[in-house]
């Protein structure tokens, strides 16, 4: 059973590590699926840009996020 | 020709970072526990993840239409790619630390070490589990990268020489790779299942991508941009 919850784990963790970032990818692709639907091909390049944008957007929060912590774990 | 080497390269790179791990598992029980246990364990892991990947390959390929395989595979792809180049991009601004190889093993043998007092399917079983559980992602890598474009077997075929060729290296070196570059690998096959992820599920929403299949090239350019700017803006000593 641990085996079986842990390989649940490991496919889960395969797609999501941070849950808000996947919510963003997911809703992107909606609204480009939305966008190709209605705007043909040209939507592609605001889809990319979307995908690329979120990468850059969410490494530096998380980059952020490290900064202010390491004065906490690594004092004086 | 160009799409079956595309689809070559990315099994096999992915496959050969996730072997690369389970390797290390594997070297790390033969090297304490003796080699008979972790060989079974991780053959009956391998013969495991080659029914998966029957079964779930001739599944998806028979049962989903077209279109909803190429959205379906190439979101899972997006998420799984972008995961992995987002974990490559904080490795390479030196936010997280790069993975070890070597510390890896020596943390596996000193579970061992404690585990001496149990019986000897302790290695089986952690063997097993090792390779099953690092395998499950070149699974994922060979359906996703060999379904929807009908490339089985140039998938199957990267995934396996990458197995082949990093088990030979281990079992001739004995000791866990330490040299392959494996954060760079990640940083790579990120990019290139990424760039594939994006191309097949924009042709899931039914959109025609300028010059086929060469656009992931124009993609994958694009996503290499992208990553670098984010190292170089994390890097920068301004940033808090």
């Amino acid at each position: 059973m641990r085996f079986l919850r842990a390989a649940g784990r490991e496919l889960l963790g395969l797609f999501v590590s941070d849950w808000v970032q996947s919510g963003v990818i997911v809703v992107i692709l909606a609204g480009g699926w939305l966008a190709v639907s209605r705007v043909g091909a040209p939507a592609l390049v605001l889809l990319v840009l979307l995908l690329a944008a979120q990468l850059v957007w969410f490494a530096l929060a998380e980059g952020r996020r490290s900064a202010r912590r390491s004065p906490r774990q690594f004092p004086g | 020709m160009g799409q079956q080497l595309f689809i070559f390269g990315a099994a096999f790179l992915g496959s050969a970072v996730e072997t690369t791990e389970a390797l290390t598992i594997v070297l790390a029980v033969g090297l304490t526990r003796g080699w008979r246990e972790p060989l079974l364990g991780a053959l009956l892991a391998i013969v495991l993840l080659g029914l998966l990947v029957l079964v779930f390959g001739q599944l998806i390929v028979t049962t989903i239409p077209e279109w909803a395989l190429k959205l379906l595979v190439g979101t899972l792809l997006l998420l799984f790619g972008l995961r992995w180049l987002h974990k490559a991009v904080l490795r390479s601004a030196g936010v997280v630390a790069m993975h070890d190889e070597v510390r890896a093993f020596q943390d596996t043998v000193n579970q061992l070490g404690e585990a001496v007092t149990r019986r000897d399917w302790v290695g089986f079983i952690l063997a097993l589990k090792g390779v099953f559980l690092e395998g499950l992602e070149v699974v994922f890598i060979v359906i996703a990268v060999g379904g929807p474009g009908h490339a089985w077997t140039a998938a199957i075929t990267g995934g396996l020489t990458a197995a082949a060729v990093v088990a030979a290296a281990g079992l001739a070196v004995r000791k866990p790779l330490a040299r392959v570059p494996e954060n760079t690998l990640k940083y790579a096959v990120g990019i290139l299942l990424t760039s594939l992820g994006t191309f097949w599920a924009a042709e899931g929403m039914g959109a025609s991508w300028p010059g086929d299949f060469l656009s992931i090239f124009a993609l994958a350019g694009i996503f290499v941009v992208a990553s670098r700017l984010a190292v170089t803006l994390i890097r920068r000593p301004a940033f808090a």
